[in-house]
């Protein structure tokens, strides 16, 4: 359970997540950069993929934060090809998704979190806000924070659970068929699962950004 | 040493009997999947909000399959593992 740590740079213990996360980071800058170069208005090629993402993302924004929520389609991008590479990479021999280790799911929990809560305070007042946690009586105040804080934990441990999951199952088949076989069942816990948590990452996201607002 | 492998036994027994929270989590899925069929059937034009809120309910239900699995990976890695490398070293 512990995270295997790579090598040290200057003291600081450098994770197997924390490598992973780096490459991924650097994927995703690549691939954006190269991927926006000669953006044209009838599309060709690549640009077809990059208007589908973006436009797919957009469109679930605005229907559930609408049209005012548009601000936060970066940030959701963000999060969902994220999640999605990080549960992707897996696959690559030698690699380790960073989404298996509950830190890293944990932290951007979190960060959506803190969204939520500072995009509420934006929205609303920070009157509202806190006479927020006060209702409808003020004796439901451990229940509202107890609320918000296993919100985290299980949009945490969903994706956590599901993709660490997976990985310990293809291990074990490993070891008894290390060939051929498991192509299939990499595919439905490699491919599908991962793109279905993804979704449901986001979605979720999404979801308690709206919430909050209500 | 028997004191250590009765903690291992125990921890395998227990891991084993948290996952059954496995079956209620598929009943319930399963329940949601059915009842979003039904719903598409009789409107066809709807699916798309169906799909949709089909698969935030089952996520959503999900959760509690996912603590058990949480739970029954944490028994076997963070205790039962050390401990059996640790039964490993003492009979040598």
């Amino acid at each position: 359970m512990q995270p295997e740590v790579l090598f040290t740079v200057f003291s600081i213990p450098i994770t197997q997540s924390i490598f992973f996360t780096w490459i991924i980071l650097l994927i995703l800058a690549v691939a954006s950069f190269v991927f926006t170069r000669n953006l044209k208005t009838i599309p060709t090629g690549t640009q077809h993929i990059v208007e589908l993402i973006v436009d797919g993302i957009d469109s679930l924004v605005v229907k559930h934060l609408g049209e005012n929520g548009r601000v936060y389609t970066p940030f959701i991008i963000t999060v969902a090809l994220f999640v999605f590479t990080a549960n992707i990479i897996g696959l690559v021999p030698g690699c380790e998704s960073p989404t298996q280790d509950l830190s890293v799911t944990f932290t951007l929990a979190l960060i959506v979190l803190i969204v939520a809560h500072v995009n509420e305070i934006k929205v609303k007042g920070l009157g509202a806000y806190i006479k927020g946690y006060f209702s409808p009586y003020w004796i439901m105040f451990p229940l509202n924070v107890i609320g918000e804080l296993s919100k985290v934990l299980s949009h945490s441990f969903r994706l956590y659970g599901n993709i660490f999951g997976g990985a310990v199952i293809l291990n074990i088949l490993y070891m008894f068929v290390p060939y051929v076989v498991p192509i299939p069942i990499m595919l439905w816990f490699g491919v599908f699962m991962g793109a279905i948590q993804a979704f449901v990452f986001t979605l979720l996201a999404l979801t308690y950004i709206q919430i909050r607002l209500e | 040493m028997l004191e250590i492998a009765i903690i291992i036994a125990a921890i395998a027994i227990g891991s084993g009997i948290a996952l059954l929270a496995g079956a209620g989590v598929a009943i319930a899925e399963g329940y949601v999947a059915g009842k979003a069929v039904e719903g598409m059937a009789r409107n066809p034009e709807a699916s798309d909000t169906l799909r949709t809120t089909m698969i935030l309910g089952q996520v959503i239900s999900e959760s509690t399959g996912v603590y058990s699995l949480a739970v029954s990976l944490l028994l076997i890695f963070t205790i039962a593992v050390p401990l059996f490398n640790k039964l490993m070293e003492l009979l040598g």
